[in-house]
């Protein structure tokens, strides 16, 4: 075991030294940001004449880093920005066009989960549950006597 | 057993052995015939009607200039395209890997997008080889069976190559185990049919340019 | 594993568990996206869930090796594998459970009584036939007799794994204990195969849940495993696929082709013929693949994939089956037996022809020795 200081280390790579993939795909961009734009669009027309809500989900469609900067470019940002900490954060987002959400989830390891476009007024998920209300009032009744007592 | 399974197995084993036994049946079948003596003095020593003998090989393997102008384009694309087969065939990465995996020993190939060139171009000589055997009223005449399904079975092995470098149609899985399959239709064939030219062609020429060299008529 | 499913439900579950109803949400979502479902069903399957009672699951394991329900309960951090066992009910399992001998014997036929007709049977490892199925017995029963039992009550049967699935390695040449898959035992009940040596946790919990919360089978390809899953083939989505169209391929392990990660096609990977993930969800929470960690894919999730020749030969070379001889020797002896075979042949021919060629000379020109 003395010797084993002795013994030549190579070191194969460094961290952080160059991943031996291969580099992202170029940096070109697609038409896509225009086809997904129109799509928003009907949507959004559906929501206003109907009331009907949408969603679509950004991880089933092929988009480049450039796409999506140019996406988030184009839509803006807006004045409401929420963070949602459950089974790990998620971030839902108003963006500058009144009614485009873009919601991103992640999990309790932060790996992106899931990222979306809501076409809605607001994202239901940032909704308290009308099922839960009972409980809630009971819950708070419980806790305003409970801190009578104390106080008394 | 899976189609590939089979395709890269039992066939090919088959056809492996089937083509061996073949082509050395033939081969053996017409060395071993009695020529007719030459009962003509000698013109030429040995050693020279031998070496011219060899010569012919080469001399002949292009018309004479009488014919060039009828009969030089079939020739020039016949070469064009067992070229272009023996390219893609002993050039190409995939390939290189099967013969290392039989005979042990690789050498370097040629990039995928070179040889894919390559193997359309050979492809359109091919349908080119075709229409001339169909629309030549002489070629046509003398063409039987065994020159059409030459050219198919050939044939059949460079389309399937290229549907299965491109990923087209059916799984890669089908389009190779078909691939392979062709190959193996093509060994099975190749003994009996007039693809045995490629062992046949240079001996012949030479016997012939010999025999005639001997007997002073070298051209 | 809980007595009486119906009276706790998912959402209850959930509460005991510190999971709050938008964590819920954000999971099914998620396992939506994953599913390639349309986005409104995420929440909706919530809902769904939330309010019912727990789904009962009854998991068998016969002749397998655990790994299967490694891959499912062993994971990094508590994600999806943990949310899974609170929105299902495991009514009897034989790995994880604490009862053993005849109280294990017992709490199978309670969990069959209780939920008839209504839970799903999750099977791994394969059902041996061999030596009248003295292979895999528990409780003195046979495993095709367990499973015979078992099926009749499911409403929906799963098959985990390679081995459960198409067979796996006991289903391999020589198969020597008569080994057969789950859709064998049970040819008229459709049954969804979730393939893999394993399969990757999130398609396992991703096709349960799908199953519990639409009730119904999701979408098949030719061998009964999911499309969402094993719709695409590791090529075809594999990050170096990039080197392969550019003809880049690595010639040994860790030489300079390896190292600088170009393909694996000639060093045996059978991902243009293996539908799976792999290359897309990845293992341990998304960390690598095979391919990503330098070794060709083994072609796992494909049935027979211990018998279609070498891991490390290329899928266009040959492959003549025989262990232990190399191709090299195969080679010389086949080509080497074709060629004597072939000398007899053109002898024979040769003679016959020489024959000829003496009676057919007849008078006048004798034909001499042979030639010069």
């Amino acid at each position: 075991m003395n010797r084993l200081a002795a013994i030549a280390v190579r070191l194969e790579s460094l961290p952080g030294a160059a991943s031996p993939l291969p580099p992202p795909a170029p940096a070109g961009r697609g038409n896509c940001v225009d086809a997904i734009l129109s799509e928003l669009a009907g949507l959004l027309e559906r929501l206003d004449t109907h009331q009907v809500a949408a969603t679509l989900d950004l991880r089933s469609l092929p988009m480049s880093p450039a796409d999506r900067a140019e996406l988030q470019r184009v839509l803006g940002p807006g004045e409401l920005r929420a963070t949602l900490v459950a089974s790990g954060e998620s971030t839902i987002v108003d963006t500058a066009i009144p009614g485009i959400w873009w919601t991103r989830h992640h999990d309790a390891t932060g790996t992106l989960t899931a990222e979306l476009l809501e076409v809605t007024r607001i994202p239901p998920i940032l909704v308290n549950d009308p099922g839960e209300l009972p409980a809630a009032s009971a819950a708070l009744r419980a806790l305003i006597a409970a801190r009578q007592r104390a106080a008394s | 057993m899976d189609f590939l399974t089979f395709a890269r197995g039992p066939a090919l084993r088959v056809s492996i052995g089937v083509f061996c036994i073949g082509v050395v049946w033939r081969i053996m079948g017409f060395v071993l015939l009695r020529i007719r003596r030459e009962r003509s003095l000698a013109r030429e020593s040995m050693p020279r009607y031998l070496s011219e003998g060899l010569l012919a090989i080469a001399t002949r393997s292009w018309p004479h200039p009488e014919f060039v102008r009828r009969t030089g384009a079939g020739e020039a694309i016949g070469y064009s395209y067992h070229m272009g087969l023996f390219v893609v065939v002993l050039l190409f990465g995939p390939h290189i890997t099967f013969f290392a995996s039989l005979f042990g020993f690789t050498w370097p190939g040629l990039p995928s997008s070179v040889i894919t060139v390559i193997s359309v171009v050979t492809l359109t000589l091919f349908l080119a080889v075709l229409f001339r055997r169909v629309t030549n009223p002489v070629i046509r005449m003398l063409s039987n069976f065994d020159d059409y399904f030459s050219w198919f079975i050939t044939m059949s092995v460079l389309v399937t190559g290229i549907a299965t470098t491109a990923h087209v149609g059916l799984s890669y899985e089908t389009l190779l185990a078909v691939h392979i399959l062709s190959v193996d239709g093509l060994l099975l064939w190749f003994p009996f049919g007039k693809l045995m030219h490629a062992f046949y062609i240079f001996p012949s020429r030479a016997i012939n340019g010999a025999i005639l060299a001997r007997r002073g008529a070298a051209s | 594993m809980s007595a009486a499913p119906a009276a706790i439900s998912v959402g209850e579950m959930l509460r005991r568990h510190g999971i709050s109803r938008r964590g819920f949400i954000k999971y099914c979502t998620a396992t939506a996206s994953a599913l390639a479902l349309p986005p409104w069903m995420g929440p909706a399957m919530a809902a769904q869930l939330r309010d019912g009672p727990r789904p009962s699951v009854i998991y068998l394991s016969f002749q397998e090796c655990t790994g299967c329900f490694e891959s499912l309960t062993c994971s990094f951090a508590p994600t999806i594998e943990d949310l899974m066992f609170d929105v299902i009910s495991l009514d009897y399992d034989d790995t994880l459970m604490a009862a053993a001998g005849d109280a294990a014997g017992s709490a199978l036929a309670a969990a069959m009584r209780d939920n008839h007709g209504k839970y799903i049977l999750v099977v791994d490892g394969s059902i041996p036939t061999g030596a009248s199925g003295a292979c895999c017995t528990a409780g003195g029963r046979t495993a095709e007799a367990i499973l015979r039992e078992a099926a009749a009550g499911a409403a929906a049967i799963v098959a985990v794994g390679t081995c459960a699935a198409f067979g796996g390695i006991p289903f391999a040449d020589p198969n020597p204990t008569g080994a057969w898959p789950v859709s064998a035992i049970i040819p008229e009940r459709p049954i969804v195969n979730v393939s893999g040596c394993p399969p990757i946790a999130e398609v396992i919990t991703g096709t349960l849940l799908q199953l519990v919360t639409t009730g119904k089978l999701p979408d098949l390809d030719g061998h009964g495993r999911p499309k969402a899953y094993f719709g695409n083939n590791i090529h075809d989505r594999c990050y170096r696929r990039p080197f392969y169209d550019q003809g880049k391929f690595a010639k040994s392990f860790d030489d300079e082709g390896a190292r600088s990660g170009w393909c694996l096609y000639e060093l045996g990977c059978k991902g243009p013929t293996t539908f799976n993930a792999c290359a897309t969800i990845k293992w341990n929470g998304g960390t690598s693949f095979p391919i990503e960690s330098g070794h060709g894919c083994l072609g796992c999730s494909e049935p027979n994939f211990w018998d279609k020749g070498s891991f490390y030969a290329a899928l266009d070379t040959p492959d003549w089956g025989k262990a232990g001889e190399s191709t090299g020797t195969q080679v010389v002896e086949l080509t080497g037996g074709a060629v004597a075979a072939g000398l007899v042949l053109g002898v024979a021919s040769a003679g016959t022809s020489r024959l000829r060629q003496h009676h057919s000379a007849g008078s006048g020109n004798k034909p001499g020795a042979e030639g010069e």
